[in-house]
């Protein structure tokens, strides 16, 4: 796959829609979602190699995607945001699917540790197996189970906390 | 796993990774058929399948080119100097409103073009390409609050500047560069281009939507700059 500038624009307008939905699932924000979707493909045109040594353009995009709004959630946290005034209002077809049950997730994800955060949402909210999880993440399938059992007692700990 | 984790699970058979690379015809072709074979016979993967389509049919905005850093990377008064295209505002692709509604004159809109790592300033009628990256630089005796619209071949508006709803001010000075680019997309033919400059922030979708009606009317307080480059 030839990676100029030129691909890469078209890549964006193809496969950028993958990135915008789950951006907005996954942050609850659109102005949020916009600005991952530009970086995502930003990060792309500083280094096409990322792209070019990937088997798949669309595993690719999942990783980048999860990557930089886990980052997101957490630099919300860190500045209180989420803490102090809420989840930013999810956009309807998001709220639709429970919107109050995803600002709670994205209030735990943002406290869990990086890979455990990956696998659980790659497992939960894309329903990937963990087959499909270890190849995202570059494990073995044993240690995404052990990811996904800590994300289990994470979750369990903050829901008695809560 | 939690009750409310697990409300938000994926509840198609397949993973919507599986999906998307399906509908990016990722998977092999085996693969494919098995899987096209299950949908056709699965509701709720069909209604999974019809709604992600559905939203890749959603129209995108411009990929931007990389916002600059405080200190540019892309450093356009030397590029400009080092190709000889400094020498004289005279050459800013510049067309003033005959109208001017900004108090004074000077105001000004400069564009250049980076093509397969090349940067030059772009001429009027320019002849661009699909994914080459464009920068505006403006021009201007006072502080002013400046939007840079386009109109593409197939009547598609689009704010190329700022990436904000509202025109955005920018620093008196001469060939100031403005702080994000954009990545041009594959829609060929001639795209105009809109200059705004104006003493308030104004409101740039209304903008946006009459630009794509055959307007706008331009607002008060404002004055405009307009040219074209032919993408192909």
């Amino acid at each position: 796959m030839s990676l100029d500038a030129g691909a890469i624009e078209r890549l964006y307008r193809s496969h950028g829609h993958i990135v915008l939905r789950r951006a907005r699932a996954l942050l609850g924000s659109e102005e949020d979602a916009q600005e991952a979707l530009q970086e995502v493909f930003a990060s792309l045109l500083r280094a096409p190699h990322s792209l070019r040594n990937a088997t798949s353009a669309v595993g690719w995009l999942y990783q980048s995607t999860t990557h930089f709004c886990l980052n997101q959630l957490r630099n919300r946290r860190t500045g209180a945001r989420l803490l102090q005034s809420g989840v930013a209002p999810a956009p309807a077809h998001v709220a639709g699917r429970g919107g109050e049950a995803l600002a709670e997730l994205r209030r735990v994800l943002s406290r869990l540790p990086a890979d455990v955060a990956a696998a659980t949402v790659y497992h939960h909210l894309d329903g990937m197996t963990h087959a499909e999880v270890a190849g995202l993440l570059g494990c073995s399938r044993r240690k995404v189970g052990y990811l996904l059992e800590r994300a289990q007692r994470s979750l369990a700990l903050l829901e008695q906390s809560a | 796993m939690t009750t409310s984790l697990a409300n938000q699970a994926w509840d198609a058979c397949s993973s919507a990774l599986q999906f998307d690379r399906y509908l990016a015809g990722e998977l092999e072709p085996p693969d494919a058929e098995r899987f096209h074979a299950h949908v056709d016979a699965c509701a709720r993967c069909t209604s999974a399948l019809n709604e992600l389509r559905s939203g890749a049919k959603e129209r995108l905005p411009p990929l931007r080119v990389v916002p600059f850093p405080p200190r540019s990377r892309f450093p356009i008064r030397a590029l400009a100097a080092v190709a000889g295209l400094a020498a004289a505002a005279s050459l800013l692709l510049v067309v003033r409103s005959p109208g001017t509604r900004l108090k004074g004159t000077g105001f000004a809109l400069g564009m250049y073009v980076e093509h397969r790592g090349e940067v030059r300033r772009a001429g009027r009628g320019e002849t661009v390409a699909p994914g080459d990256a464009v920068r505006f630089a403006v021009s201007a005796p006072v502080d002013v609050f400046v939007a840079v619209l386009s109109l593409d071949a197939n009547g598609h508006g689009s704010i190329y500047f700022p990436a904000g709803g509202r025109a955005e001010r920018v620093q008196a000075g001469n060939d100031v560069a403005l702080p994000l680019g954009t990545r041009l997309d594959a829609t060929a033919g001639e795209e105009r281009i809109l200059g705004l400059f104006c003493a308030s922030p104004v409101e740039l979708e209304p903008l946006r939507l009459q630009l794509e009606r055959g307007g706008p009317e331009i607002p008060d307080g404002c004055q405009v700059t307009r040219w074209s480059f032919v993408k192909r």
